[in-house]
């Protein structure tokens, strides 16, 4: 991987925020304005953008690229529906402990995984490959410990019931509560960390991209960022999987497997790596217009090849992905820069 | 996510129409039936199947067996005067797509209900959705039979099996293989549910038959190289390769399995190798296999004949067609005679009607739904793939017959 | 002693035969460093390409090497149209072959057909029969032909001047411009060179696997392993070794345990071996 050399746009962020302000309204709007099968879907799209956005800050900031993404989302959806399975009969909600288990869970995998890669110099191309293995071996235990998982053949989750104490019970069966609930999670996700990213942390991890000797050389733990971020990652990763499952109501191998976690390369790099809502914004696009083009019953047989060119179009079109577009266009003539190189 | 054409909706109106030219001779006196037909709201079910992705292989035959039924539906008239229409979801072979697809079905292209899903693992994934919209799915797979653990997929008292489970796909072959072919098996499978549990009944008759189990194997899908396996097949000396795996991974097998000149040193019996797999082996490798389902292109009921041709007619000479696509054919034919039954479209109504309904042009042969655990009563035939076999046509020759198989119970509170 | 022979005769064709289908992956990642996610789909291609021209009634040995032209003249189309604007930008360049491996697996869907596809065994016959072992002969002759085709490959790679043309462009592309060779038609022909090579494996294994649309898969992630674990850019020892450690390891370690178990090890050893030889096996580094 050729670094990307990205000197902090610092203008840039305060369109930014006003895009993002525009794209969380707009979604809490939604509920209000229809209901049916978009009301439905949406959390889903928004907890793969959490996951898009867990790649981001790896990959735009870091310059990590990572295929292993789904292992943490997989590690975080079986986390949630294994505890609220098994964890039955406790004063406290068993979604929260899932909820819990499933994002520390995912996280801590990241970090153990992070320090034992990075502390050795494991890098680019050679990293990617671990990442893959291990979303290979995720998948494969998952697989294959099918007593306490259910194999191939999935994992029934339930939908979690929001309590506060004895005075609040609120059933998330239907489409609205539960819409809310995920975007409750996903706006102070994306907050914290955009602000994580733009803080001294953030820095010193693009700094790290840029160069990596220098910032050791000014006397930067190298490794110790990268897996810190690595873990912050899989902690994204993990949130959104077992908020996922507890939606999708199932929890498969599948979410472990090699080609979610190369979907979540594409969404990114879709969306734009060095934007975390320009990412999250590319996996919600990606995934409905997938989910779209395979209704269409005159393509329906070979809707991936329209898909294809769709992803040759905008890397043709527009290096830097629908983020850098949106920049582009938004700061024509203010930034003699073009995005993402 | 707005609406959209939709040639298959076209072509089934062009059936309708097509359904109303034939039955205009006999209605020309009451035009007001014609009228009424064209003017109702369509019945519309919502097929899952596995159009792209991993099972792509199977598809084709999945979907067109519906297709094919609602097409003579709609040609006699339809169901309580109203048309059926086939919404079809491609859900890439991927369990999270099943989820998405079985909503949008149900919420946006409001259908009435479901038909469809591939593997074990497919149908649990729709499971939760369709008992949460209390809506039916009609599966047609061979499966592993219902197990309480994985309550909602089974268990469900809105799914219904059209597929055979295996006592009734290997337990009445049991026997005849033991005495003609030797008591010692060697099983062979891919590393999920429906491998394990057809394996684990298979050793329960086994047992009682006298023989014995020499090895249980299970590959990960997707597995190219088999050297392994079979140094352990040579060593171990069974009669019987009992054969379980899927998708590439049993051509792949069977490939190598061949070419390491083991065919005539065993019997090999597959209970996975439909008329799909088998054209993937190709007439050298499959010679001689034993393969055991409810349905074969190349069984002589005359209810086959009949329709093989009109499935022919439409698709080709050469189109493939099997257990599954079979499955799908009876659940749409059934779906439609429950409708009917019921006299009205809806969830609790139509699976009434669908409990102990018979079928009597299943091209399997008569079929019925039990009542107990919406588990199907079919026949179940033993083959031996012909040796130098040209096409599905002629693909394999019949060894046994079993004319009507009581599953067992499903292992669910019943009844259902 | 028999089970030591058989498992190492096993040993040495499961490494050979994932070898072969590595390699172009081998030439395209490590000598262009293009990340190429649509070699599994050049696999199939050359696989599907040898079904039908076999169906046409040509002889094997000339469909493999038409099959082989046909996947390299793709890959040199697609390289010519988008990759070659995309050098030097490894993501850009993941995402334009992901769109080939979707794009072309929709097009053999549509041309082919989605059934299974079955390529006879051209030799057919028993294994030769040698008492320890049995040989099955027509993974054998692959195995050697991949032997043939890496060190062959090696052999130009390391001895002739082209060979050194293609390493002073994969080692700097800049110096290699200065110094007046033509970079990019030197691209353009590792690329189609990687392509054909994908081709032809497609087409020789095409035998000894299920032909079906996504038939390359099984090997994409493999390859990617083998690739990387002997060291991105080594192409005769690191292809080798790699195989060894994806493939061949798989046969041993299920000697122990169950062919499960053994994938999971496989992989896992794969990611300690990253973590204490960084740079793949053979990296020079």
């Amino acid at each position: 991987m050729t670094a990307e050399i990205q000197p902090a746009r610092r203008g840039v962020f305060r369109r930014e925020d006003v895009a993002a302000l525009a794209v969380f309204l707009l979604l809490a709007a939604i509920p209000l304005a229809t209901s049916g099968y978009v009301v439905y879907i949406l959390p889903q799209y928004m907890l793969l953008g959490v996951l898009a956005m867990s790649l981001a800050l790896l990959w735009g900031h870091g310059g990590i690229v990572s295929f292993g993404q789904a292992a943490f989302f997989a590690i975080g959806a079986y986390a949630m529906g294994l505890v609220m399975k098994h964890l039955t009969g406790m004063a406290i909600n068993s979604a929260y402990v899932g909820i819990l288990v499933g994002t520390v869970g995912g996280g801590v995998t990241a970090l153990l995984i992070g320090y034992f890669l990075f502390s050795a110099g494991v890098r680019a191309a050679y990293f990617v490959v671990a990442t893959l293995a291990l979303s290979i071996v995720v998948e494969q235990t998952v697989k294959s410990f099918s007593d306490i998982t259910g194999g191939w053949n999935g994992l029934y989750v339930d939908r979690m019931t929001v309590t506060l104490g004895s005075w609040l019970e609120l059933s998330l069966f239907d489409d609205a509560p539960i819409y809310y609930v995920v975007l409750a999670v996903v706006v102070p996700v994306y907050v914290i960390a955009t602000a994580l990213m733009r803080g001294r942390f953030g820095k010193i991890v693009v700094g790290i991209r840029e160069n990596e000797d220098r910032m050791t050389a000014l006397g930067f733990n190298v490794p110790m960022y990268k897996t810190l971020v690595f873990g912050l990652s899989g902690l994204l990763a993990g949130v959104a999987g077992s908020f996922y499952a507890t939606h999708a109501q199932f929890a498969h191998p599948v979410n472990a497997g090699v080609l979610f976690s190369t979907q979540v390369v594409i969404w990114v790099a879709i969306g734009g790596r060095h934007s975390l809502l320009g990412s999250f914004v590319g996996a919600i696009v990606v995934a409905s217009l997938s989910n779209y083009l395979s209704s269409i019953e005159e393509i329906q047989n070979y809707w991936p090849l329209v898909m294809g060119l769709i992803f040759i179009a905008v890397i043709v079109l527009f290096r830097g992905g629908l983020a850098g577009l949106v920049e582009k266009l938004a700061g024509k003539g203010a930034h003699g820069r073009a995005a993402g190189h | 996510m707005t609406q959209h054409v939709n040639s298959r909706r076209g072509s089934s109106r062009r059936a309708v129409l097509k359904g109303m030219a034939a039955a205009g001779v006999a209605t020309i006196a009451s035009p007001f039936v014609v009228r009424k037909l064209a003017a109702a709201d369509p019945i519309r079910i919502g097929v899952l199947s596995p159009v792209t992705g991993a099972w792509t292989v199977y598809g084709a035959a999945h979907s067109r067996g519906f297709e094919l039924a609602v097409e003579e539906i709609n040609a006699a008239g339809g169901v309580l005067g109203r048309p059926i229409e086939m919404v079809l979801a491609d859900y890439q072979t991927d369990q999270r797509l099943v989820v998405e697809h079985a909503n949008r079905l149900i919420r946006q292209e409001k259908v009435d209900l479901l038909a469809g899903t591939f593997s074990s693992a497919d149908r649990n994934a729709a499971g939760p959705v369709v008992k949460a919209a209390d809506k039916l799915l009609l599966y047609p797979t061979w499966y592993e039979g219902q197990i309480k653990d994985y309550y909602p997929g089974v268990c469900n008292k809105n799914i219904f099996m059209f597929g055979p489970e295996p006592t009734q796909q290997v337990w009445p072959f049991m026997e005849y293989m033991v005495k003609n072919h030797g008591n010692k098996f060697y099983m062979i499978g891919s590393d999920y549910a429906w491998p394990k549990v057809t394996n684990l009944f298979t050793k329960e008759k086994l047992a009682e038959l006298g023989g014995e189990t020499v090895a249980e194997v299970y590959i990960p899908f997707n597995t190219p190289q088999y050297e392994s396996v079979l140094r352990d097949i040579r060593e171990k000396k069974p009669d019987i390769i009992f054969h379980s795996l899927t998708g590439s991974d049993t051509v792949n097998f069977a490939q190598q399995f061949h070419a390491a000149g083991m065919n005539k040193d065993f019997t090999y019996w597959t209970v996975d190798d439909e008329e799909v797999v088998t054209s993937g082996l190709g007439p050298e490798v499959s010679a001689g296999h034993f393969v055991s389902f409810d349905y074969f292109m190349t069984i002589s009921h005359p209810n086959n004949k009949a329709f093989l041709q009109r499935y022919q007619a439409k698709y080709g000479a050469d189109a493939l067609m099997n257990t599954v696509g079979v499955g799908m054919y009876n659940a749409a034919h059934m779906g439609a005679l429950a409708i009917a039954k019921a006299g009205k479209v809806e969830t609790a109504a139509i699976r009434e009607a669908l409990k102990e309904l018979e079928f009597a042009d299943a091209p399997q042969g008569p079929v019925k739904m039990r009542g107990l655990d919406n588990q199907i009563v079919v026949p179940s035939y033993l083959m031996k793939v012909r040796a130098g076999w040209t096409s599905v046509n002629d693909m394999f020759e019949e060894v046994m017959t079993v004319p009507s198989v009581e599953p067992k119970d499903a292992r669910c509170d019943l009844p259902l | 002693m028999e089970i030591l022979v058989s498992v190492l005769a096993d040993t040495v064709l499961i490494t050979l035969v994932l070898a072969f289908a590595a390699f172009g992956l081998a030439i395209i990642y490590g000598l262009t460093g293009v990340i190429n996610m649509g070699h599994g789909a050049m696999l199939t291609l050359g696989a599907y390409f040898t079904w039908w021209l076999l169906d046409q009634g040509v002889p094997f040995v000339p469909t493999v090497l038409l099959s082989a032209l046909a996947v390299g003249l793709v890959g040199l189309a697609f390289e010519h149209l988008l990759i070659r604007h995309f050098y030097g930008r490894p993501f850009d360049t993941l995402l334009l072959t992901w769109a080939f491996f979707l794009v072309t697996t929709e097009v053999i869907k549509i041309v082919f057909g989605t059934d299974f596809r079955n390529v006879a065994d051209p030799i057919g016959g028993d294994p030769v029969n040698l008492g320890i072992y049995q040989v099955p002969t027509y993974k054998t002759v692959v195995a050697l032909l991949a032997l043939a085709v890496v060190a062959g490959t090696a052999l130009v790679f390391f001895k002739t001047t082209l060979g050194v043309r293609v390493r002073a462009m994969t080692q700097n592309r800049e110096m290699a411009g200065l110094l007046g060779l033509n970079v990019a038609a030197m691209y353009k022909l590792v690329f189609g060179f990687g392509a054909a090579m994908a081709g032809l494996a497609g087409g020789v294994i095409a035998p000894m696997f299920a032909v079906q649309p996504y038939m390359g898969d099984m090997f994409l992630v493999r390859s990617f392993f083998v690739v990387t674990i002997g060291g991105i850019g080594q192409l005769l020892a690191g292809t080798l070794f790699g195989s060894f450690a994806i493939g061949g390891l798989e046969t041993v370690l299920a000697l122990f345990s169950d062919q499960v178990i053994a994938q999971i090890a496989v992989f896992f050893i794969a990611v300690i071996v990253l973590r204490f030889r960084p740079q793949g096996v053979f990296s020079g580094r």
